[in-house]
């Protein structure tokens, strides 16, 4: 099999050509999935709503309100959900730097007195087998239907009412610390994120 | 190349004689880094599939049209191309392998395998010859990819598949499921696999 | 030389003219105070932990040597005896004993034999079933009994941090070393051994004792426990100078965890370290250094069994950069990096 002689003219072409068709073929399935993909992104969060928050028939990511906090970098995120227009509650996104690999970011559903409804992990870097085991349902059913007004979420060790996780304290600690976080930020303004229907 | 290729040796060299894991130890960054559980290994194997059959194809299509000195190139924007369609795809309707194998879908652009193969075999060969070849292959590495997770999934988390084999508070071997246990069970499983090969050929 | 004796094969071996056998049985009598110091504070616990290692590890190899590899059976060189016990050193002294097996197995099996057996294993085998099992099992390996309590029975006792624990515990909650100094055992005690810990490295004093046997009877030379201890001595006074609030000081990290087990007689092992004292001077320096990093700056508390690993990995590449000089070859003053 002969190779093609190689010289600036047809080289040029070629790739030319190559890249032309390499670009139109991505800008088509670009398009055919763009849907889809923003579809999916949107159900993975509802979903995660759907486990924290009571049953509410709002969209609670359209109506999601960016809180500033002082002690936070970011403004905290707040899913407000209602049900037949009254408002049965909301997720907060609540953050601890504090784990033993940095950040831990959890989705905190409260009912409007501020229990707290349930719990997910979205995002955590804590060693597996130790720290991962804040996402277990054992771990975090300690925090389910505990009002934080009356409940101390630390951990035992720190005069709290927590069961820390056996060789991941630190972990228990961040996820102590940043559901404590989302609380305080619901309780504050409760007032204003019941209102916030769109 | 005028002597007749045998078709299946075409197909078959890629699964046992020349696996592209066990044997030529191509594509280590997917193998180790995905392999976490069965599944895992799974997905990336058929996205790594889909890739290297599609990129022999269109090399194999085209390799006269090509100058010799921009090929390398052409077959990379060709493999890119088609490792972007993937990574759309899975995201829109596999979101939640999307996750798992993250960084890695991407990468499948550098893997060593389908540069290899495009390279070495399809710009060098026929359109039929290169799909087999791409088949054999990549059923290869799909292989190589699900045993080694299947492998780690069991002794790591204590299931095959997602299904769980032993109690929730279970101690497994966590090791197997971190970064060290990929190359210790790779090594032990190509151990085992060349030491069956040699003996049945 | 009988035919179950070693084979001697790389050059490690011969910087003692005596065998290898001879060699690794003088190391056991060295560990004898240790282990004798670890059954007086850990009790029945010690023991079972300790013999359990030991016979696994040469279950095993004799295992592989008769069924898998088909070669010399070579248990009675002693190395699987030390392999056994220092694994068993470097555990707490009441794992659960299946887990002891494994830790073997994978001492054996994956860090000595797949490499070849005795003189090939780049890696202390000892300290990779350690490792092994310290990321597998973080639980009980981080749980460590009291000292002299229960010491007749051997099951999950009460815990007790290490003292190094409980300083990265505390200082990550901003506590303040004053803060901490009355959770903390005195330097006496650390020295005798009454700290919670791993089964071996509880207590200095037994472990110099048995260094300085192998010092006296030259099967280690003093440039790796020295520069070792040395380093890590030098680089904790510098930060204990720095700000004593948030570093603790240099000899409590000497006397504390596994520095003086490590140094005496992990990272003397024949194998596994340089042929020449200029590579076993920066081979135990990377060891200092490595160590501290870990344990002033890293997630675990103990760095001492990471470190030495890592620059086993070293070895190849200091023994290739410290060739000893060619008897008879001029003195060249080249700077070697």
């Amino acid at each position: 099999m002969k190779k093609k002689e190689s010289t600036l003219i047809n080289m040029v072409a070629a790739m030319l050509l190559i890249t032309l068709i390499a670009g139109f073929s991505l800008g088509f399935v670009n398009e055919l999935t763009l849907e889809p993909i923003a579809k999916s992104k949107l159900d993975q969060k509802v979903n995660a709503l759907k486990l924290v928050l009571p049953v509410f028939d709002n969209n609670p990511v359209a109506a999601m309100i960016l809180l500033k906090v002082e002690n936070v970098k970011d403004s905290v995120e707040v899913y407000p959900a209602f049900l037949n227009d009254a408002f049965v509650g909301a997720a907060v996104i609540g953050t601890s730097e504090k784990g033993f690999s940095g950040l831990i970011k959890l989705m905190i559903g409260f009912k409007p007195d501020g229990t707290i409804q349930n719990i997910a992990v979205l995002e955590q870097k804590e060693t597996p087998g130790l720290g991962t085991k804040i996402k277990d349902a054992a771990f975090i059913n300690q925090y389910r239907d505990k009002n934080l007004a009356i409940f101390n979420a630390k951990v035992k060790k720190d005069g709290g009412e927590i069961d820390g996780l056996t060789g991941a304290t630190i972990t228990t600690r961040a996820f102590s610390e940043a559901t404590q976080m989302a609380y305080d930020e619901f309780i504050k303004d409760t007032a204003f994120i019941s209102k916030s229907k769109n | 190349m005028a002597a007749i290729i045998n078709q299946k040796e075409n197909f078959f060299k890629g699964i046992v004689k020349e696996n592209p894991v066990f044997v030529m130890l191509l594509g280590m960054c997917p193998t180790l880094g995905v392999t976490s559980s069965g599944f895992n290994g799974l997905g990336m194997g058929v996205a790594t599939l889909f890739v290297l059959l599609m990129s022999n194809i269109v090399v194999s299509l085209i390799k006269n049209q090509i100058p010799s000195k921009v090929r390398i190139p052409a077959f990379i924007i060709v493999i890119a191309s088609f490792v972007t369609i993937v990574e759309m795809v899975l995201e829109a309707f596999m979101p939640f392998l999307y996750e798992q194998l993250g960084i890695f879908i991407p990468l499948i652009v550098v893997n060593c395998l389908i540069l290899g193969r495009a390279e070495a075999f399809a710009s060098k060969n026929t359109l039929f010859s290169s799909v087999l070849d791409a088949l054999g292959m990549g059923i290869g590495f799909i292989i190589a990819l699900t045993l080694l997770g299947a492998v780690r999934e069991l002794l790591g988390s204590g299931s095959i598949f997602d299904i769980k084999l032993v109690a929730e508070n279970a101690n497994t071997f966590i090791l197997f499921i971190l970064p060290p246990g990929a190359f210790i069970a790779l090594a032990y499983l190509a151990v085992l696999f060349n030491k069956i090969s040699i003996k049945t050929s | 030389m009988s035919t179950s004796s070693i084979i001697v094969s790389a050059s490690p071996h011969i910087h003692a003219d005596r065998t290898s056998k001879k060699i690794m049985y003088d190391v056991v009598i060295a560990l004898i105070p240790a282990f004798l110091i670890s059954i007086y504070i850990f009790g029945f616990g010690a023991l079972i932990v300790t013999s359990v290692a030991i016979i696994s590890c040469l279950l095993f190899e004799y295992l592989i040597q008769k069924y898998l590899l088909k070669t010399t059976i070579s248990i009675g060189d002693g190395s699987a005896l030390i392999t056994g016990i220092l694994l068993a050193f470097n555990l707490p002294s009441n794992l659960p004993l299946w887990m002891v097996i494994v830790g073997s197995l994978v001492a054996i099996g994956i860090a000595k034999m797949s490499f070849g057996g005795l003189g090939f294993n780049i890696f202390n085998p000892a300290l990779v079933g350690r490792v092994f099992l310290l990321i597998s099992f973080p639980v009980q390996m981080t749980s460590w009994p009291t000292v002299l309590e229960n010491n007749t029975v051997f099951a999950d006792a009460v815990t007790g941090a290490t003292p190094l624990g409980i300083i990265k515990d505390g200082l990550m909650m901003g506590e303040t070393m004053t803060d901490l100094s009355s959770k903390l055992p005195s330097q006496m005690e650390m020295f005798l051994g009454m700290t919670g810990g791993s089964l071996g490295e509880m207590s200095a004093l037994a472990l110099i004792l048995g260094g300085l046997y192998l010092l006296i009877r030259k099967v280690i030379s003093w440039h790796i426990p020295v520069t070792m201890l040395g380093t890590m001595a030098a680089m904790t006074g510098i930060f204990w100078l720095i700000n004593p609030e948030q570093y603790v000081n240099p000899l409590f990290h000497i006397l504390t965890g596994g520095a003086i087990l490590g140094a005496f007689f992990m990272a003397t092992d024949l194998v596994t370290s340089p042929m020449t004292k200029k590579g076993m001077v920066v081979f135990a320096v990377g060891i200092g250094v490595i160590t501290v990093v870990i344990r002033l700056f890293g997630a675990y508390p103990e760095g001492v069994s990471f470190a030495i690993l890592i620059m086993n990995a070293f070895v190849p590449l200091i023994n290739s950069n410290f060739k000893p000089r060619r008897f008879g070859a001029p003195i060249k003053s080249k700077i070697i990096k």
